[in-house]
């Protein structure tokens, strides 16, 4: 992960603070959670595309995460680790949605739509219409592409892409090989480009600046 | 060119994640070929246009998490039931308190008393023989017995006074009350009957009255039509007469006519002689 932010740079230097937090010290736990918790959460958003789904998906994962940090062995892979835990919910998640029958408003209107309760919901609806249409064009198309494709490949896709994950540590994560995160990888890269290939979307038809 | 990576190992080199030996095979192969260069920019790509899409900014809700193992769980039901138990028993000592509620066990009893226990001390008198209390009760009965009897005996008297009184008394309203009203009722029953028959006089009078008018009118109208009727009968009898008269007329003509005709045939045959024979 590239250090862009002030977060990030106090996440990779977040050794000592680990180890308190997994001595018990609720403070340091509480600073962890403020470090970690946007980083679940748009692993979970990106996952669901769904603000609530990935905030459930990110408390959670903390609840868990504090209980049992102190019986982690190795703080080295405490990023694998909690992403792994954060894995586990999300596929609560799936099952849970698989057997419920019910579907939320926002899913059964047009979501594009005024009326939509995420329409009013979003804090974009006070910019300017036409940059706030483009924007949310792209973003919805993108979100749109990683969302078709399957949950396995999508899940390596994001902790890769997004999450910085290293192969190995995604395919302790996922508890399965390396050579088989990379495939999925590779494959879900294939698809995303075939979908983008489809609504024709490439580098020249897509504003780098947005 | 024999070597080929596979998509694995051309994942990694694009990530990054390749080193050694191993990277420049990649590079090398890249070089060579063309087409596998072009694939790795397609994945690029893309890989860039996914990047696009940012982090949704979140705040953290504040996690509380207490960690304390608790030994003590008001709410475990046992714990619960074990609670209501002590303060169920609490209650009622307390309420026993206040009461005063004693419990006292002795021979064959349990006494449960409220406040001191009083303790019943036995009569001191001497008690009653079975023959002194069956005298006292049948000296009491034979006592209550005269006083009931004569009691009884006075009220019958009076009983029978008053109704002797009272039975005189009424008898004699009585009679009062039929005499009066006797007489009453002859004088009213006489004046009602006169009534009576001068109204069915009036009545029947009356009813004479018009019936008989009645009786000379239709009469009268009887003969009027009457003498109508034969009127119009004697038009039509007279008018039948004349009809007949004319017809009468009419074939006298008609006969003299022809005997005319037959009279003038007759002449003038009479008058041409005729040789017979």
């Amino acid at each position: 992960m590239h250090a862009e932010t002030l977060q990030d740079i106090a996440m990779m230097h977040s050794d000592a603070l680990l180890q308190r937090a997994a001595q018990g010290d609720q403070n340091a736990q509480g600073k962890l959670v403020q470090l970690w918790y946007k980083r679940i959460y748009n692993f979970g958003f990106k996952f669901f595309l769904d603000h609530d789904l990935a905030m459930e998906v990110a408390q959670k994962t903390f609840i868990s995460m504090c209980r049992n940090l102190p019986s982690l062995q190795d703080l080295g892979k405490f990023k694998a680790w909690l992403y792994k835990i954060a894995m586990n919910y999300c596929r609560e998640e799936i099952r849970r949605r698989q057997t419920n029958r019910s579907t939320p408003f926002d899913r059964v209107w047009n979501v594009e739509s005024e009326q939509s309760p995420r329409w009013e919901m979003s804090r974009n609806r006070h910019d300017d219409p036409d940059r706030q249409f483009q924007r949310n064009e792209v973003a919805d198309i993108l979100h749109a592409a990683l969302m078709a494709i399957n949950e396995d490949q999508r899940a390596v896709v994001i902790m890769k892409e997004y999450e910085g994950l290293k192969f190995r540590e995604i395919a302790e994560v996922l508890n399965i090989s390396e050579n088989t995160v990379k495939s999925r990888m590779y494959y879900g890269l294939e698809s995303l480009k075939r979908i983008l290939e489809k609504q024709n979307i490439n580098k020249d038809t897509i504003n780098y600046e947005l | 060119m024999s070597y080929k990576p596979d998509e694995g190992t051309l994942i990694a080199y694009l990530y990054g994640e390749l080193e050694g030996s191993a990277k420049e095979r990649v590079e090398r192969y890249l070089a060579d070929s063309e087409e596998a260069r072009r694939e790795l920019e397609a994945l690029k790509e893309v890989r860039g246009i996914m990047g696009l899409v940012r982090d949704k900014e979140v705040i953290a809700p504040p996690l509380v998490i207490d960690s304390r193992a608790r030994f003590f769980n008001l709410s475990s039901p046992l714990v619960r039931a074990v609670l209501a138990i002590a303060a169920s028993l609490v209650i009622l000592m307390v309420a026993g308190k206040l009461t005063g509620v004693q419990i006292s066990a002795s021979e064959n009893e349990i006494r449960l008393t409220f406040g001191q226990p009083r303790s019943s001390a036995p009569d001191a008198t001497p008690s009653l023989g079975v023959a002194d209390v069956h005298d006292i009760i049948d000296a009491r009965l034979a006592d209550n017995n005269a006083a009931l009897q004569s009691e009884w005996r006075k009220s019958q008297e009076a009983f029978a006074n008053t109704m002797r009184e009272t039975l005189k008394e009424s008898s004699s309203r009585i009679d009062q009350l039929v005499m009066k009203a006797a007489s009453a009722s002859e004088k009213q029953i006489s004046a009602y009957v006169s009534t009576l028959q001068a109204e069915n006089l009036r009545m029947i009078k009356d009813h004479y009255k018009m019936t008989s008018e009645e009786q000379k009118q239709q009469l009268e109208q009887l003969l009027v039509d009457f003498a109508k009727y034969l009127q119009q009968q004697r038009e039509d009898d007279l008018m039948i007469l004349q009809a007949r008269l004319n017809d009468l007329q009419q074939n006298t003509d008609m006969y003299r006519q022809e005997t005319e005709q037959i009279l003038a045939s007759l002449i003038s045959n009479a008058s041409v002689p005729v040789i017979r024979n």
